[in-house]
C-alpha cells in the first residue's frame, strides 16, 4: 500500500494542513497559492520540477477566483500538496493530467468543507448569543479560537483523505494516450480557466484591452521568442 | 497608541471564525480588544457596550479592516454617540472591501502571480516564489499596518481619510496592470506546459481552452471551469476506453 515513507507522507501532512489553515484563517500569507504549495510540496518529495509543474497548473484554475465575501470556491492548497504526490518521479506529459484531474476533486472537497467550518462557526455563535450580547469578551475569544481549530481540524483532515487518495490514484492503470489525453486536457482547461476569469474582470472597458495589449505581448514572446 | 500592536497581530487571524452569522465580526471583537482595555478602567459600562458592538457583524477586505477596527476603536475611546459608530460600522464594510477587492483580488495578487510564472517559466521558479511571497506580504503587512493606525487617528473621520489616501489611486491603477501582466503569462504559461506536444497536441489543448473559455461563459452559473475540466477529463478516458 505504502509507496511514500511515513516521514515524508507526515511532512506533506504538516505542509498541506499549513496551507489549509492559511487560505482563509490565518495568516493570509498566500502560501495556499497552488503554485506556491506545489513547489514545496515537490522539494517536500524530492522532485520541485514535478511540484512546480503541477503547482503552475492548478494555479491556472486557481487565478478564477476571486474570494469576495460570502463567495464559495474550492480551495487549491491541500489539493495541490495531494496532487503533487501522485506526479512525482513520473514522466510529466503522462502525470499531469491524472495529478491535475485529483487536485480539482480534492479542491471542490475543500470548499465544501470550509462552508462546514464557517457553519459551525454560526452554531457556536447563536448558541453563545447571550454571552456576546452581554459583552463577555471572554466568549469572544473561545469562539474565535474554536473557529481557528475547526479550520486546523479540517486542514487536517483535508490532507489526509487528499494523500490517501493519492497513494490509491498513484496505483490506477492508464494508457499511454489517456494519460497524454487527460494532460491536455488539464492544460486546456486550466487555460481556459485562468483567460475566463481574467477576461471577467476585465469587463468592456479600458481593462479589456490592457489585457488584450498584455496576451499580444505574450503570444509574440511565444511565436518569436 | 496602547494595544495596536496586538491589534495588528490579531488582524492577522481575522477571519478564523469567519462565519455566515456575523462574517468577521467575531473576529474584529477579538482584535478590538487591546485597544478597548483602557475604556475598561475609565468607564466599565461604555466597554461592556463597546465589546457588545465590537464583535457584531462586520465584512470588509481583511487587509484593510484595520481602517475600520482603528476608526471604531477612537471613537469609542472618544465617547461617540452609539448610533454614530454603528452607523460608522455598517458605512465602511462597503467601500472597504470594494477597494481591498480590487486592489488585492484583482491587482496586486493576479499581477504577482503573472510576474511569478514568467519567472517559473523562464527556468527560475523558486526565485518567482520569493518574488511573488515576498512582493505580496510585504505590501500587505504594510498596508493592514498603515491602515490600523490611520483608522485609530481619524476616529469617526476615516471616511475623509480613505478618500484623500492613496486607496482609490490604487484602485484604479491596480486591476489594469493586473490584467495586462496576466495576460502576458498565459500564453507563456500554457506553451511551457505543452512543450514537446507537437503541433497536435498544442492544436487539441487550444480547442478545449477555446471550448471551456466560451462553455464557462455561455453557461458559468451551471459549468464552472472546474466542472468543465473534470467533465472533459472524463469523456477523454470514456473516448479512449471505448475506442480502444
Amino acid at each position: 500500500m505504502m509507496d511514500l515513507p511515513w516521514p515524508t507522507l507526515g511532512a506533506l501532512l504538516a505542509w498541506g494542513t499549513v496551507v489549509g489553515v492559511d487560505l482563509v484563517s490565518v495568516p493570509q500569507g498566500m502560501i495556499a497559492r497552488p503554485f506556491v504549495a506545489g513547489a514545496v510540496a515537490g522539494a517536500i518529495l524530492g522532485d520541485p520540477a514535478a511540484g512546480v509543474r503541477i503547482g503552475i497548473a492548478l494555479e491556472l484554475f486557481a487565478l478564477d477566483v476571486l474570494p469576495v465575501g460570502a463567495v464559495r470556491y474550492p480551495e487549491y492548497g491541500p489539493a495541490t500538496v495531494a496532487a503533487v504526490a501522485v506526479g512525482v518521479f513520473a514522466p510529466w506529459e503522462l502525470a499531469l493530467g491524472l495529478s491535475v484531474m485529483l487536485g480539482l476533486v480534492l479542491a471542490l472537497f475543500g470548499g465544501w468543507s470550509m462552508q462546514s467550518v464557517r457553519r459551525a462557526n454560526a452554531r457556536s455563535v447563536r448558541t453563545h448569543s447571550a454571552r456576546l450580547m452581554a459583552g463577555d469578551y471572554a466568549t469572544v475569544r473561545r469562539i474565535h479560537f474554536q473557529g481557528l481549530a475547526r479550520d486546523l481540524v479540517r486542514a487536517v483532515v483535508v490532507t489526509a483523505v487528499g494523500l490517501a487518495l493519492a497513494l490509491a490514484v498513484r496505483r490506477v492503470p492508464l494508457a499511454r494516450p489517456e494519460a497524454v489525453g487527460l494532460t491536455l486536457v488539464a492544460v486546456g482547461a486550466g487555460c481556459a480557466a485562468a483567460f475566463g476569469g481574467a477576461w471577467r474582470g476585465a469587463g468592456h472597458g479600458s481593462r479589456l484591452r490592457w489585457l488584450a495589449a498584455g496576451m499580444a505581448a505574450g503570444l509574440a514572446w511565444v511565436l518569436l521568442g | 497608541m496602547r494595544g495596536a500592536l496586538r491589534s495588528w497581530v490579531r488582524l492577522l487571524a481575522l477571519q478564523a471564525s469567519w462565519n455566515f452569522e456575523r462574517m468577521q465580526g467575531i473576529g474584529m471583537g477579538h482584535a478590538a480588544e487591546p485597544l478597548l482595555r483602557d475604556l475598561q478602567v475609565m468607564d466599565p459600562a461604555r466597554h461592556t457596550e463597546a465589546t457588545v458592538r465590537s464583535a457584531d457583524f462586520f465584512n470588509a477586505h481583511p487587509y484593510l479592516a484595520g481602517l475600520a477596527l482603528g476608526a471604531l476603536a477612537r471613537a469609542e475611546l472618544d465617547g461617540a454617540p452609539e448610533e454614530q459608530i454603528v452607523r460608522l460600522r455598517k458605512a465602511l464594510c462597503g467601500p472597504l472591501g470594494a477597494m481591498g477587492d480590487q486592489i488585492f483580488w484583482a491587482g496586486l495578487l493576479p499581477a504577482l502571480m503573472a510576474a511569478a510564472l514568467v519567472l517559473a517559466v523562464l527556468g527560475a521558479p523558486w526565485i518567482g516564489v520569493a518574488v511573488f511571497l515576498g512582493g505580496f506580504n510585504l505590501v500587505r503587512l504594510a498596508v493592514s499596518r498603515w491602515a490600523l493606525a490611520r483608522g485609530l487617528s481619524s476616529g469617526l473621520m476615516v471616511g475623509a481619510a480613505i478618500a484623500r489616501s492613496w486607496l482609490p489611486r490604487w484602485m484604479v491603477l491596480a486591476a489594469p496592470v493586473a490584467a495586462a501582466l496576466v495576460g502576458a503569462a498565459l500564453p507563456l504559461t500554457g506553451a511551457w506546459l505543452l512543450e514537446g506536444f507537437g503541433p497536435g497536441g498544442v492544436a487539441a489543448a487550444l480547442v478545449i481552452a477555446l471550448a471551456g473559455t466560451l462553455l464557462v461563459r455561455w453557461i458559468g452559473s451551471v459549468l464552472t471551469p472546474v466542472r468543465f475540466a473534470l467533465l472533459a477529463a472524463l469523456l477523454t478516458v470514456i473516448w479512449h476506453r471505448v475506442a480502444g
